[in-house]
């Protein structure tokens, strides 16, 4: 590891969390991210870059990262692993047709070396549409249960409406601050 | 260095006797010599026009990728890393050349161990590279100086706090 990485760690204070927001476009990452920001919600395009923004919660700093979902740019996911405490996949729960290629693209991750201590929250998205699969389905088809190397949960919620986002949010800062804590 | 005290729970069974020479306290005294004079190199390097050089041919290179839109390209990310690379050798290079021995993993180390400690305008700059918003910041400064929307205030605003 070089300098310039060893002292980006040591900077990273206790209650300073980098969150790392991936999963398959479409699936409402930058509608999350805007969300939890109070921007309007309705102008949002697909998203060929990044958006980094600093959330201020319940006394913590949270440095959340939302990187492109499609195909081409998922080469390109690997630039962000670095350093990253809690990784959040976004689901869109009422694409059935991209669910295994959702699954696929989790698993690949959780096998990344630099994500090795990294927290994972998977929102089950969407949850206002009526053809949504419900988190507990989703789950199953993500074969969830057998991730045995990382801390996860699975959030069922909705971006549009807002519902449950809080609940993951608080669920992935208590894993983090636990796991950060029991370190020193 | 020494502190008697160290001896003084059950570790004189260890053969040390009075007159001997602590080991583990020479090595760390000379760590500290060694941790202190790298970061004073670190603050030449800084201040080496050299280095400012180094940074103006790279925002040279790049401030024409640079947009001021909320979203990032994901090209800034490439060059974030390049920067950091570059700056991280150049660094390195002028350490290894001034310090004989020098060690960067032996280093590191310390830093480790002094995590609590780093502070000053040393660290304060060092930190700033490897903040990907300062570095964005730094190019579209950059950018509105090359465009004349701004004045040219010496393109070395993030080194001349030292
Ligand atoms: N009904 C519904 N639509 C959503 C929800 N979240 C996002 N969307 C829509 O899904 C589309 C893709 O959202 P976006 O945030 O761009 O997805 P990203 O590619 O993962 O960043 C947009 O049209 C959003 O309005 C949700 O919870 N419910
Ligand atoms: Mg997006």
């Amino acid at each position: 590891m070089g300098l310039l990485t060893v002292l980006k760690k040591l900077k990273q204070k206790e209650k300073e969390m980098r969150i790392l927001m991936l999963g398959l476009d479409n699936a409402g990452k930058t509608t999350i991210l805007k969300r939890f920001n109070g921007e309007d919600i309705d102008t949002i395009s697909p998203t060929l870059g990044f958006n980094i923004i600093t959330l201020e919660h319940r006394g913590f700093k949270l440095n959340v990262w939302d990187v492109g979902g499609q195909k081409s740019l998922r080469s390109y996911w690997r630039n962000y692993f670095e350093c990253t405490d809690g990784l959040i996949w976004v689901v869109d729960s009422a694409d059935k047709r991209r669910l295994l290629d959702c699954k696929k693209e989790l698993h690949q991750l959780l096998d990344e070396e630099r994500l090795a201590g990294a927290t994972l929250l998977v929102f089950a998205n969407k949850q206002d549409l009526a053809g949504a699969l419900s988190f507990e389905e989703i789950r199953d088809v993500l074969d969830l249960t057998s991730i045995k190397t990382h801390h996860w949960q699975i959030v069922g919620c909705s971006a549009v409406t807002g519902s449950h986002l809080l609940e993951g949010i608080d669920w992935l800062i208590d894993d983090i601050s636990a796991r950060i804590f029991s370190l020193d | 260095m020494t502190s008697p005290q160290r001896y003084s729970k059950g570790l004189e069974n260890l053969c040390i006797e009075d007159g001997d020479v602590d080991p583990i306290n020479i090595i760390s005294g000379q760590e500290s010599n060694m941790f202190d004079e790298a970061i004073g190199h670190i603050e030449d390097v800084l201040m080496d026009p050299k280095f400012q050089d180094l940074q103006k041919s790279f925002l040279e290179k790049y401030w024409n990728e640079f947009e001021d839109s909320e979203e990032n390209k994901l090209v800034y990310m490439e060059i974030f890393k390049e920067y950091t690379d570059v700056v991280e050798k150049f660094i390195e290079n002028h350490l290894i050349l001034s310090m004989k021995d020098f060690c960067m993993e032996s280093f590191t180390s310390q830093l480790q161990e002094r995590k609590d400690e780093l502070e000053g305008e040393v660290f304060e700059i060092l930190f700033t590279f490897t903040d990907f918003l300062v570095f964005k910041e730094m190019f579209l400064d950059y950018k509105a100086v090359k465009e004349g929307r701004v004045e040219d205030l010496g393109l070395n605003i993030h080194v001349t706090s030292v």
